[in-house]
């Protein structure tokens, strides 16, 4: 019944491609709105390893936080959900790991994660490597995540400058990922939500090939129709070039979605 | 493997690949690239690894460094750079970053501890590279606004998406791409018109001169 209230607080659309020079698609991703998680990854690794690490990321991480949500959204855990998503990203970094571990073509696989939970009022978001996570609000864009990518480091520690970056050769070299080591120290934090915000996330074969303005403008002018926004954004990508996998999905809130309290859970519950 | 050479009236002196991860430049003998001109400072530059980048960077020479006929203080190498030092040229040849496309696969290195300490959880978008989409043209059109609130105006179709009709209710937008600009249907039961039909559900090329109708704007479609 809490699927009923909650459903359709956020409306989402998805787009993918293998761009224009790439063979495989290794970008992977999740889309439960009535959940109200969203989640794109884009994998590395040779033999197609990369495909199988952002697939096992993609999937864990859903079907860890459907488990964790509906054990929260019960009342039966009383964990909050920066705590579900970080379990959950765990959760997949060890099923990858292991994978990796016991199957010789797969050495070496990873795979970067951009999550977006909607939950109570606010955007729990979880991310590790190079994929990212923007909010359109009031027509502005932000970019909510920080990369782990050395490039990112180098301007951070005043190495390079940001207009620097563009002539940086750096731009695939990512500093942490899921599946490369027992333990990863995924970025979680939450921010809040207000109706009409709308929320990004894509692989970086998006970022790289549009301009911040170019995606803002999208966003902007097609937020009516996400379906056309998410397509166009991976369009531009291509007409720009195209030079990796593009992955872009576009979640808008449509009202608020305070979580039912307990006396609301209760009554909800003697209704049915 | 990046490769540095160094010439002199057009003959090379030196060449060496790049396989340290600080090569210092200048007139002291101490210096890997060892520079015998006057105008030289004794540590004059130095050249940094870093990921797949050499950074240049002039120790406050006393001349200052040019790279490719521009005094600066820092710069990126690129592949086919020329660093002048008095007489002498020192070109920076990079094979595997000589085209404009980045097809290197993603991989994993080790972050810079410093830069992550008190790590702000968002940041400035970082500029999408320069060799990039500037080698693409795209079509140089515009709009002559015949009726709606804009009518009489002229705007230019020099972005990725222009929005016509009203927001919320009817609106279409124009989609800039290299091979011409296309319409499509963003919102609203009603198709936009071109030419007085119906432009239906699927984006489609517009032509020199189709006027087009979305909500209560009419206006024609012009590029060069």
């Amino acid at each position: 019944m809490l699927g009923i209230m909650a459903r359709k607080f956020i409306e989402a659309a998805a787009a993918t491609d293998l761009g224009n020079i790439r063979q495989y698609n290794e970008d992977s991703i999740a889309v439960d709105p009535e959940l109200g998680v969203v989640a794109v990854a884009d994998g590395m690794g040779g033999h197609r390893a990369g495909e199988v690490a952002s697939a096992m990321a993609a999937q864990i991480v859903l079907a860890g936080l459907r488990q964790r949500l509906a054990d929260l959204r019960s009342g039966a855990d009383q964990h909050s959900p920066l705590l579900a998503v970080e379990e959950s990203i765990n959760q997949a970094n060890l099923a990858i790991w292991g994978a990796a571990r016991v199957d010789a073509g797969r050495i070496g696989m990873g795979t970067t994660l951009a999550l977006a939970l909607f939950h109570d009022n606010r955007i729990v978001i979880g991310h590790i490597g190079d994929s990212r996570v923007y909010r359109l609000r009031g027509g502005k864009l932000q970019l909510m995540t920080r990369d782990d990518s050395l490039l990112r480091d180098q301007v951070d520690a005043g190495i390079i400058s940001v207009a620097e970056a563009g002539e940086s050769h750096n731009r695939n070299l990512v500093t942490q990922a899921l599946g490369v080591a027992e333990q990863v120290a995924a970025h979680v934090r939450q921010v809040d939500a207000m109706p009409g915000d709308i929320v990004l996330l894509c692989s970086d074969g998006l970022n790289d090939m549009v301009e911040d303005a170019d995606i803002e403008l999208i966003l902007q002018e097609l937020r009516a129709n996400l379906p056309l926004a998410a397509q166009l954004l991976v369009q531009t990508a291509k007409d720009n070039g195209g030079y990796d996998n593009i992955t872009a999905i576009v979640a808008r809130v449509r009202k608020p979605f305070p979580a039912a309290r307990g006396w609301q859970r209760r009554l909800l519950g003697w209704q049915h | 493997m990046a490769k540095l050479v160094l010439s002199s009236g057009g003959s090379v002196v030196f060449q060496c690949f790049i396989d340290q991860e600080r090569l210092g430049v200048g007139r002291d003998p101490t210096n890997q690239i060892v520079i015998d001109d006057p105008s030289v400072s004794r540590e004059h530059a130095a050249i940094m690894a870093v990921g797949n980048d050499h950074i240049l960077e002039d120790l406050a020479s006393a001349n200052g460094t040019f790279v490719n006929g521009t005094r600066m203080p820092r710069r990126i190498l690129q592949h086919g750079d020329v660093v002048e030092f008095g007489a002498f040229n020192l070109r920076y040849l990079n094979a595997k970053t000589a085209t404009d496309v980045e097809l290197d696969r993603t991989m994993l290195i080790e972050g810079i501890a410093e830069a992550q300490a008190g790590l702000p959880a968002d940041g400035e978008a970082l500029p999408v590279p320069r060799t990039r989409a500037t080698r693409i043209n795209f079509p140089n059109g515009r709009v002559h606004m015949v009726s709606g609130p804009r009518a009489g105006t002229t705007i230019a179709l020099d972005r990725v998406v222009a929005a016509f009709g009203k927001p919320g209710h009817r609106s279409a937008v124009l989609v800039r791409r290299p091979h011409g600009y296309f319409l499509a249907h963003v919102e609203g039961r009603r198709a936009p018109r071109v030419n007085g039909q119906p432009a239906g559900k699927e984006a489609r090329r517009v032509n020199d001169g189709d006027v087009i109708e979305v909500a209560d704007e009419k206006f024609q479609f012009a590029v060069d």
